[in-house]
């Protein structure tokens, strides 16, 4: 009997929790709320760190901030140094909800259905989900009862065009809901660290090897990664050699993200999800499903490639992250990005001895760049309509964009965030910044490198920002020493013992870095980032139904062609490919497509001199 | 251990006075009410958002901000005729994969059967909890373990052929658009052989022991007492079973073949909800509510339909 009781009792909780389940959004704001009965145990050592000097916030309560970030690529509880950083400074928590581990797009819509978006906000573009969160009416404005001009102080006096670009484009003349990634001043030139996006990358000691042969167009890599191939047709391991091993995952569903970089590396790109690749620095635009564009070409060039013998074959089905391990087992010889050859296969041990993969660009090139954003790129933070204490919530965001904040928060790609100041990075007599060797040692080994209890602890890439929105443009020159912010163009960096392969390559190039070869080379394309202060074009949805249609349509068949038997088959596929994607409407979008590109032309007069 | 309804009554009442007693009918609805309540709100209330397929929704924006656009998402499907045959080519993958599923559907039925048979009883025992594993582990985990089987370039099977002198290239069994049903629902058993086998097996238990030593008194043999007993024993779950199978037959979910997909095979391999997952659950949900409502309407209409010729062929049915 008594056991009976007991389950009778279990049922009706069961029975209880899914009731209440239906009504959990009413419960979810008491939990978001600080606990109570938490902040007095914290209180005492937060009231010490926290006597703000500015603003004259109180910050003995601990904040615990949901932070719903579109771009994280963690989530939970932000830890280590940086947790201990912004819990010593503001008393404050973060808790990071990450769309990308969590369903992607279906999250944020669930997010924003649900009416909560949290206390800090992330979207990952500013085309569709921050105009339609700002319509629905889940963003604080910035500018009610004089929050931004109080408590963003820095933010009015330093990024005006940022705050210019917030209230025309999306918040009708007057409002800010939000300000976008990587602002900076007005500073000519490139805004990314010591390499570009794009490279291309080559294993250098077998092309070294070979004589270093000259390479004119992309096609020119094939003859020559062909005899690198034959140099070294197994890795250490046995295991065979490719020049290309291609992934599929990050396409999303519209285009073969692969079959793009030479476009880029052109100087064009695509200009959102629309059929049109554009020029970073002309007004010169093309369908990149013509036969001049190098989307197509790219796709003839892996076909070609595959013919030799140099495609993996698993490129259909293998994800990413078996294409990183393949480039940190040597099995590859060839890379787009230096953020994925040099950066996973380049151990000390193996640069000691010249082995690695370096910068070789062909004669062409014309790299794209992303130039130095006064308005700020298309990222977005923003304060969620029903975040507690947004007074403390601007100070915070205001110090992610002062030159301390920028120091400690700004990073992404290969320039890593600096870490915490005294610990991988200090300032010598003179005021200028240098890595110390943990740091270098942190930098290169981010998992592996422990932080010391009174920094925090964890391990070095657990604890940095994991936010992943950099306020502020890592190239930036910081006021306060007059270097960029990013430590890999400190001089102190760029004059450290370079290893065996650098000095090989800087001998060979006539530069320090890969971003000087090219500048100083005018072989690069930097788009001038401007605006064109109205509200951005957007696609109806029955237009985007049938660009995502035909989006999925060149995905598919990209694939295709690429591992076709032969050329007529090739030939056959493309045919197939152009006939469906004009039976889905395909003029319709291009007319569309055409309208953007001539946006963004406009935005460009904004921002030229 | 189970009370009759009318005494668990007596006793639940006990101390109440006699004058305000309620008759029992009205308990028992009582006790039935919360259960009727999360059938209402789980599987009744929900049918309101279908009201999502006549607007331009867009989440976030309360509906009365959103435009009313009728039945211009159900006009799409068959807007115009590339687009009439990529649903075509879709619905045909569906009926394929599911039609495939229902024929082979009796793959559990025979494996419960052998299973019981299996006098050894820690063999069996490993046998069942072996099969029933893989029931637990995600499509993408198994899709991993494709990959590490079959890839070209290291995969074991092509490794061990290799090595054999079987063929002198790697095979991608992965990426090529032969077989991709069989395959499918060869992946699809794998998965779900020991897990399907729990029911029969809980159905071969309930059979009366009595009839098997009649059998055995009577000289059947193992064989005739399997088909004279066991199967006409199990065949009303089968029906049950194959019943709600028919009336599921549009929804093959995702997940299986989002895994599996590539470029290669995605002309056989996209089912509905696939295809409804790729082309619009990410930003247009007008469009895969028009989807959902359609389908619903079809499993109502096949399942009415599949219970009207069990009626017919066996005089039995279940709703």
């Amino acid at each position: 009997m008594r056991f009976k009781k007991l389950t009778s009792l279990a049922l009706a909780a069961i029975l209880a929790v899914a009731v209440t389940a239906c009504s959990s959004s009413k419960n979810e704001e008491s939990k978001n709320s600080p606990p109570a009965s938490a902040s007095p145990s914290s209180g005492g050592s937060g009231a010490s760190a926290s006597a703000s000097p500015e603003g004259g916030l109180d910050h003995t309560k601990e904040l615990e901030l949901t932070v719903f970030s579109t771009t994280a690529n963690y989530a939970g509880e932000q830890t280590g140094w940086y947790g201990k950083i912004l819990k010593d400074k503001f008393n404050i928590k973060l808790n990071i909800i990450a769309s990308n581990l969590d369903g992607g797009q279906n999250k944020i819509a669930a997010m924003m259905a649900s009416g909560d978006l949290g206390d800090i906000v992330v979207f990952g573009s500013d085309k569709t989900d921050y105009p339609n969160a700002i319509k629905g009416g889940l963003l604080l404005d910035w500018t009610k009862d004089g929050l931004l001009d109080k408590y963003g102080k820095y933010i009015v006096d330093n990024f005006p065009k940022a705050i210019e670009k917030a209230k025309i484009a999306f918040g009708g003349g007057q409002a800010v809901y939000g300000l976008g990634h990587n602002v900076a001043g007005n500073q000519p030139g490139p805004s990314e660290g010591k390499d570009l996006t794009w490279g291309p990358e080559l294993r250098w000691d077998l092309y070294k090897q070979l004589g270093y042969p000259e390479i004119r167009t992309p096609q020119d890599y094939l003859g020559v990664l062909k005899k690198m191939q034959e140099l070294e047709p197994k890795n250490e391991q046995g295991k065979k050699t490719y020049a290309f091993s291609l992934w599929s995952d990050w396409d999303g569903n519209y285009k073969m993200t692969l079959a793009k970089q030479f476009a880029n590396m052109y100087g064009y790109d695509e200009n959102g999800a629309t059929l049109l690749y554009v020029a970073a620095d002309e007004d010169k635009y093309y369908e990149f499903l013509s036969d001049d564009s190098w989307y197509m070409k790219s796709l003839k060039l892996y076909f070609d490639a595959n013919q030799m013998g140099l495609v993996d074959p698993d490129s259909l089905t293998q994800k990413f992250d078996d294409v990183v391990g393949k480039y940190k087992d040597g099995r590859l010889l060839f890379s787009w990005f230096p953020w994925l050859g040099s950066a996973n296969y380049n151990t000390p041990d193996r640069t000691a001895v010249g082995k690695g993969f370096a910068t070789v660009p062909f004669k062409e090139e014309k790299v794209y760049s992303w130039g130095f954003n006064q308005y700020g790129n298309d990222w977005i933070m923003a304060i969620g309509a029903k975040a507690k204490e947004p007074e403390r919530i601007m100070e915070f965001i205001n110090w992610l964009y002062t030159p301390e904040g920028a120091m400690l928060s700004s990073g992404g790609g290969t320039a890593i965030q600096n870490g915490p100041k005294g610990l991988t990075w200090d300032l010598d007599k003179d005021g200028k910044p240098f890595v110390t060797d943990f740091g270098w040692q942190a930098f290169a080994d981010q998992k592996g490198t422990i932080v010391p209890d009174e920094y925090g602890g964890g391990t070095f890439y657990d604890g940095q920002s994991q936010i992943n929105f950099s306020n502020v443009a890592p190239g930036l020159t910081n006021p306060e020493t007059g270097e960029p912010y990013d430590h890999n163009l400190w001089t102190s960096s760029l004059k450290r013992n370079p290893s065996q392969l650098d000095q090989e390559w800087r001998d060979k190039m006539g530069a320090l870095t890969p971003k000087e070869y090219f500048v100083k080379n005018n072989m690069i394309a930097v788009a001038p980032q401007g605006f064109t202060g109205k509200p951005p074009l957007m696609m109806d949805k029955a237009l985007e139904q049938k660009n995502a249609q035909i989006g999925t349509v060149i995905q598919q068949y990209s694939w295709k062609m690429i591992f076709a038997k032969d050329e007529a088959q090739y030939d056959k596929y493309k045919q197939e490919m152009m006939d469906k994607v004009k039976g889905l409407g395909y003029d319709e979008v291009l007319a569309f497509s055409v309208k953007k590109a001539e946006e963004l032309f406009e935005s460009r007069k904004s921002v030229q001199q | 251990m189970s009370v009759p309804a009318d005494q668990l009554a007596q006793l639940g009442s006990a101390a109440a006075k006699p004058g305000r007693r309620l008759p029992n009918k009205y308990k028992l609805f009582l006790m039935a009410l919360p259960f009727l309540a999360v059938t209402f709100i789980f599987y009744y209330l929900p049918i309101y958002g279908w009201i999502y397929a006549f607007y331009d929704y867009i989440p976030g924006i309360p509906l009365e901000k959103t435009p009313f656009v009728g039945f211009k998402w159900f006009r799409t499907i068959a807007e115009n005729p590339t687009q009439t045959a990529e649903v075509v080519r879709v619905m045909k993958n569906t009926v394929a994969m599911s039609g495939l599923g229902i024929a082979t559907s009796f793959l559990p039925v025979v494996f419960a059967i052998l299973l019981t048979e299996i006098k050894t009883g820690w063999y069996r025992r490993i046998v069942q909890t072996l099969t029933t594993i893989p029931n637990f582990i995600s499509w993408i985990l198994v899709y991993s373990v494709a990959f590490t089987l079959f890839s070209v370039d290291n995969g074991l099977v092509n490794t061990l052929l290799l090595k054999l002198g079987f063929i002198d290239d790697g095979i991608n069994f992965l990426a090529n658009n032969r077989n991709v049903w069989l395959a499918m629902i060869a992946w699809y058993w794998w998965k779900s052989l020991g897990w399907g086998a729990i029911l029969y097996l809980a159905a071969i238990t309930g059979i009366d022991q009595e009839l098997y030593e009649a059998a055995e008194v009577d000289g059947a043999s193992r064989f005739r007492k399997i088909w004279h007993i066991t199967v006409p024993g199990i065949m009303p779950t089968f029906f049950v079973l194959l019943l709600l199978s028919i009336g599921n037959f549009v929804n093959n979910g995702m997940e299986q073949y989002f895994a599996f997909q590539n470029a290669m095979n995605k002309d056989t391999i996209e089912v509905l909800d696939l295809y409804v997952y790729n082309i619009a659950f990410s930003n247009n949900f007008a469009f895969a509510t028009v989807v959902s409502m359609l389908k619903s309407i079809i499993s109502v209409f096949l399942l009415f339909l599949a219970n009207g010729m069990s009626k017919w062929v066996r005089k039995e049915s279940i709703i």
